[in-house]
C-alpha cells in the first residue's frame, strides 16, 4: 500500500505542477490544488488512475480566510486507497466548476452545498430548491448565519418552559414521597 | 327525546367509552421518536391492549402521534393530515421537542411548541420518552375522552384563525387547500 500510495503521490505531481500532496497516514492521499484544476485532476484520477468512485464533496466555511474550501473525496476500489482533494474558492464570489458529469451523484452534492453555503456551480443543471422549502434568509450553514437570532426571531419561543425546567426525581418526589439525592437538588430550578 | 338532557348525557357517557377503547393512531412518523412506536405496539407492551393500534390513513384515524421536532417543511404535511382526518380527533405531543424545541431550540428550521399550531391534548415530556410513558400518556387520553375534556378538535374549529395566523406566519408561501369547517 504504501508503494502504491507513493506511486499515485509521484504520477499527480508530475502531471499536476501545481498539486501540493499532504502527508497522511493509513490508506489516505490528500492533495491541495487551485480550483481551476479540479475538473481536470478528477478526470485524470477517475480514467487514468483507477479511481472510480466519488464518495462525497464536502464543504468547509473559512470565514477568517474568506474563503470555502471544497474537498472531494474519491475511493478505487482495487488499491482500497481514498484520495482528497482540496481546493479553495473565494468567499465573496464563490463560482466553482460542475463535474456531474464525471459522476452524476456529484449533482446531488453540488445542490446541497449550494443551497447550504451559496457556492454557485457553473453550468449545473438542477431546480433552484433542495432541502429547504421556501427559504428566504441567507445560506444557514455559513458561520456568519447567526442560528440562534434567527430561531428566536422566526419561531415563537416557550421562554418559562426551559427556566423552570425541574430534574425529573423532583416530580418523582412529589409523587411519592422519596428523599431526593443531594446531587439532583442543584437541577431542579 | 333527542333534547331530553338525561338521555343526551347517557349517549354520551357510552360515546365517550367506545371512543376510548378504539384509538386508531396514524402512522405517520414525524422525528426520531417514531422509533419508541414499534416497541409500544409490539408483544412486550402490547398497546392494542388499550384499543391502540395502527390505521392506515388520516381518514381512518382517531390520534395524531407528533414524534418529535418539526420542521416548518413537515409542519405543512402534518397540518394537512390533521385537516383531513375525521372527528373526533386528538393530538399527542411526544417528546421535549415538541414542547419546547428539546435539543432544536436554536435550529434555523424547527418549531418550538406544537400548541400554538395544532391543538394538543396530551403531552408526553421525555427524550425519547420510554413506551411506559407512550401508554401512560395514552391512558391519560383515554381519561380525558371518558371526562369529554378532549376537545382539541373543536378549540381548532373555533380559533381557527389563531392557529392560521400562527402557521402562517412560519410557512411564509401557503399553498394549502382550504377546507369546508
Amino acid at each position: 500500500m504504501e508503494e502504491r500510495k507513493k506511486e499515485i503521490i509521484q504520477t499527480i505531481t508530475d502531471h499536476f505542477k501545481d498539486a501540493v500532496s499532504n502527508p497522511y497516514d493509513g490508506n489516505r492521499v490528500d492533495f491541495t490544488i487551485p480550483k481551476q484544476q479540479i475538473p481536470a485532476i478528477l478526470f485524470y484520477l477517475k480514467d487514468e488512475m483507477g479511481f472510480n468512485h466519488l464518495s462525497h464533496i464536502s464543504c468547509i466555511d473559512w470565514l477568517e480566510d474568506k474563503q470555502f474550501e471544497l474537498v472531494y473525496i474519491l475511493w478505487s476500489y482495487t488499491d482500497r486507497v481514498k484520495v482528497f482533494v482540496h481546493t479553495r474558492v473565494d468567499r465573496e464570489q464563490p463560482v466553482m466548476d460542475n463535474i456531474d458529469m464525471i459522476w452524476r451523484q456529484a449533482n446531488t452534492y453540488e445542490r446541497e452545498i449550494r443551497e447550504m453555503y451559496g457556492i454557485r456551480f457553473a453550468g449545473l443543471e438542477a431546480p433552484e430548491e433542495f432541502l429547504l422549502e421556501d427559504w428566504q434568509g441567507p445560506p444557514p450553514m455559513r458561520r456568519d448565519f447567526d442560528t440562534y437570532a434567527y430561531a428566536m426571531k422566526t419561531f415563537w419561543d416557550r421562554q418559562e418552559a426551559r427556566s423552570n425546567a425541574q430534574d425529573v426525581r423532583e416530580t418523582i418526589r412529589r409523587r411519592t414521597g422519596e428523599e431526593l439525592p443531594d446531587f439532583a437538588k442543584k437541577y431542579s430550578r | 327525546m333527542i333534547n331530553d338532557k338525561v338521555s343526551q348525557k347517557i349517549v354520551d357517557i357510552i360515546q365517550n367509552f367506545a371512543r376510548k377503547h378504539s384509538l386508531w393512531v396514524l402512522a405517520y412518523g414525524t422525528g426520531c421518536g417514531a422509533i419508541e412506536i414499534p416497541p409500544t405496539m409490539t408483544s412486550r407492551y402490547d398497546a392494542e391492549r388499550l384499543g391502540v393500534r395502527g390505521a392506515a390513513t388520516p381518514r381512518q384515524a382517531d390520534v395524531l402521534l407528533i414524534t418529535g421536532y418539526l420542521t416548518t417543511k413537515t409542519l405543512k404535511r402534518v397540518i394537512r393530515v390533521y385537516e383531513q382526518m375525521q372527528d373526533p380527533k386528538y393530538v399527542i405531543g411526544f417528546g421535549s421537542c415538541t414542547i419546547n424545541g428539546g435539543m432544536y431550540y436554536d435550529s434555523y428550521n424547527t418549531i418550538k411548541a406544537l400548541d400554538r399550531y395544532l391543538p394538543v391534548d396530551v403531552y408526553i415530556n421525555g427524550c425519547m420518552p420510554r413506551p411506559e410513558a407512550v401508554l401512560e400518556g395514552f391512558a391519560k387520553l383515554q381519561e380525558l375522552i371518558q371526562a369529554g375534556k378532549a376537545d382539541g378538535a373543536r378549540k381548532y374549529k373555533e380559533n381557527l384563525d389563531w392557529y392560521r395566523a400562527n402557521q402562517k406566519e412560519v410557512i411564509p408561501v401557503w399553498r394549502m387547500p382550504e377546507y369546508n369547517w
